[in-house]
């Protein structure tokens, strides 16, 4: 079984939840959980919960970035936070990947501080798994989305980098046999979004190992057209941060009407069941986390409001994808387009 | 030479140990969750039992290493099990290579003649009664090891043995605990007949309790540090070592069984001995000797480079450093005994204290 290192101090609600979820992959699954942070505050949860020591080892370290610091100041000054430690624990072959609810920034900045790129990927890319129309029985209701952050300004062979990761990784995790790629762009047509999105489109188009379906606009991202959606890390950003907030408005104003008119609270309270189905549904907790592609090493980043079942997921998740190989799938991808 | 050797040496050479062991979830991975597995646990033959791993090693390793120090080792089980299923229980015993002193089944078939259902599942009295017999059958000076489980109450049941014989619960005292978790009036009055006859000295070192269940052991706090929580029986042969009642080749050989038998690896082992350091159950500087010799016999992972050894000793230090600033600390004592009403308390209704064990905290 990997030995799978754990930011335990990352996230809304580290180091408890980070801890509980650890505790609980410590009884589900023989993964060695190796947790990196103030060993005191992990140990007095672990006490309060079910857990397995067998498969949980520690690394006393008792620095952490904060959720607000600026990423860039905390990698480069404090070399024993928590997420430097975990990345050196895996860069150092002691850990075969890591997972983190952190500061999103300083986690991709650690990444390339500490991981090595797959030889031939020019950059990195932070992926996103967001909710999506299922169109069969069985199919992902999650589809991938990347990048969404750590490459604001994308070249042609970046995207088609970007595509064959995201492809890669969607076998893999999702198993789907050949994961349906698109291109977020202004226009389904080939000739739209300018010279970069255009020569991409050629390229990914003259791929055969890839099931490439064309461009996606935005209101097709969630209708389920496509597995795994590439843009450059601006884009992606807005998009994602767009999702987000429109659920956020939404319970919002739903919490709103039901407060205002009884009518309305009756209306809510007989769809409560569908709406629970619907939440469990898209429920990012069953997914973990989303992985940072392009290094030689897996870094799963989850949620910062992540709780006990997410981190659960997420480390299995990054177990699955060590004993799947990703990043060596991700190697041949790339070697084959040379 | 090891901690446990030099601490062996200081003990009085000759004082015989008494092991208590309860045998369901202890010794055996008996599952009787539901009606079907309690049938199938009553019919089971012999060769069918299984043992939880390393136990049949660490009983042969108490005793062998008794017998290296010129020691007595007895050996006793108690089973709230009938004594109908004894034979099997005996057969498995002897199929381990078992060698003990005495053993005890429950007598629920008399409890059924007697109408007393409630007492089928009530075990504190039953075993209380038989570990004050036992006493006054065991040689005065002896000291006692006593093994249970977190399925039941054995916790609560060797806690109020312990503190009985030191006299640290007198029968006043007693008498509301016994009534409150609602044993019998017969085996109320046995417990104080034999309390007053079996008091003398402290006489329980350790009480193991084999975590099954995998309950929070912070639920054992409450206990003191005489109960030890152990999630597999080579923790329990560390800690056993650590106190001197083992040399480091016992714990090797229950840690070897272990591995060898039943898939564990050097690296799990290296985690129970980390996560016992952490809960304070034994030394920063015992664990690290004991490592170091586990490590020589091969039983754990060859040691780092010196470097990262120095490093990892140089951090351990500073652990416990912090951890003697910010542990709790050590459970009061009533008078000298535990705090019963608080643990009852926790236990809630009486008779359930196993599901009450099982809750987080």
């Amino acid at each position: 079984m990997p030995t799978i290192a754990i930011d335990a101090m990352g996230g809304d609600h580290a180091p408890g939840e980070i801890v509980k979820g650890v505790a609980r992959a410590s009884l589900e699954t023989d993964i060695e959980c190796l947790l990196v942070g103030d060993e005191r505050r992990i140990q007095e949860v672990l006490e309060t919960v079910p857990y397995n020591p067998e498969h949980i080892s520690i690394v006393d370290c008792r620095d952490a970035i904060g959720m607000d610091e600026d990423p860039h100041e905390a990698v480069k000054n404090r070399r024993d936070t928590s997420l430097l430690v975990a990345a050196r624990a895996v860069a150092e072959g002691r850990a075969a990947a890591m997972v983190s609810a952190g500061n999103t920034g300083a986690c991709v900045l650690t990444a390339a501080r500490h991981f090595r790129l797959i030889k031939g990927i020019r950059r990195a890319a932070l992926a996103s798994v967001y909710p999506r129309h299922t169109e069969y029985t069985g199919q992902d209701p999650l589809a991938l989305l990347l990048d969404v952050g750590a490459t604001i300004r994308c070249e042609s062979e970046e995207l088609v980098q970007f595509a064959l990761m995201g492809s890669a990784y969607a076998r893999r995790i999702s198993k789907v046999p050949s994961p349906r790629v698109a291109l977020l762009n202004m226009g389904v047509e080939g000739t739209k979004g300018g010279e970069t999105l255009v020569a991409v489109y050629q390229r990914l188009r003259k791929m055969p190992a890839l099931n490439f379906v064309g461009n996606v606009e935005g209101n097709d991202l969630a209708r389920g057209r496509a597995d795994v959606i590439v843009c450059e890390g601006l884009l992606g950003n807005v998009v994602l941060k767009l999702v987000e907030g429109i659920a956020e408005v939404f319970t919002d104003v739903a919490s709103a009407a039901a407060r205002r008119r009884l009518s309305w609270r009756i209306g809510l309270a007989l769809l409560s069941r569908g709406i629970e189905r619907l939440r469990q549904l898209t429920d990012y907790t069953q997914y973990g986390g989303a992985p940072i592609l392009g290094f030689e090493n897996l870094f799963i980043k989850c949620h910062g409001r992540s709780n006990a079942r997410a981190v659960t997921n997420a480390v299995k998740v990054t177990a699955k994808a060590v004993r799947d190989r990703v990043p060596a799938e991700i190697a041949e991808a790339v070697a084959a387009l040379r | 030479m090891s901690p446990l050797r030099t601490r062996s040496a200081e003990r009085p050479a000759l004082a015989p140990v008494v092991c208590r062991w309860d045998l369901d979830k202890t010794y055996l991975r008996s599952d009787f969750d539901s009606f079907r597995q309690l049938l199938r646990t009553a019919f089971e033959r012999a060769e069918d039992k299984v043992d939880v791993p390393g136990v049949a090693e660490l009983i042969k390793a108490i005793k062998k290493a008794a017998a290296r120090h010129g020691r007595p080792a007895l050996v006793y089980f108690i089973s709230a099990s009938p004594p109908q299923i004894g034979k099997a229980i005996r057969d498995k015993l002897a199929l381990d290579g078992i060698a003990y002193d005495g053993i005890v089944f429950k007598d629920q078939l008399a409890h059924l003649k007697r109408g007393k259902l409630r007492n089928l599942r009530e075990h504190v009295g039953f075993k209380l009664v038989e570990l004050l017999r036992g006493r006054l059958d065991a040689p005065a000076e002896a000291r006692e090891l006593l093994f249970g489980d977190d399925w039941e109450s054995d916790s609560l049941i060797y806690s109020l043995y312990a503190d009985v014989l030191a006299r640290r619960l007198d029968v006043d005292r007693l008498l509301p605990i016994l009534r409150r978790i609602g044993v019998d009036a017969r085996l109320v009055d046995q417990v104080v007949a034999l309390a007053g006859k079996a008091a003398g000295p402290d006489a329980v070192d350790r009480i193991f309790i084999n975590l099954e269940r995998r309950t929070p052991t912070a639920t054992f706090r409450l206990f003191g540090p005489r109960v030890v929580p152990t999630f597999n029986y080579f923790q329990t042969a560390v800690a056993l070592g650590v106190d001197g009642h083992l040399d480091v080749e016992d714990v090797a050989a229950v840690g070897r069984t272990l591995v060898e038998r039943s898939g564990y690896t050097a690296r799990r082992l290296e985690n129970s001995l980390g996560d016992l350091v952490r809960r304070g159950v034994v030394s920063v500087a015992a664990a690290a000797g004991m490592g170091a010799a586990l490590r020589a016999a091969g039983v754990l992972s060859a040691g780092a480079p010196a470097r990262s050894r120095w490093r990892r000793m140089r951090d351990a230090f500073r652990r416990l450093r912090r951890r003697k600033k910010t542990r709790p600390a050590p459970v009061p004592l009533a008078g000298g005994a535990l705090d019963y009403e608080a643990i009852l308390d926790r236990l809630r209704s009486p008779g359930r204290e196993a599901s009450a064990e099982g809750r987080p905290a």
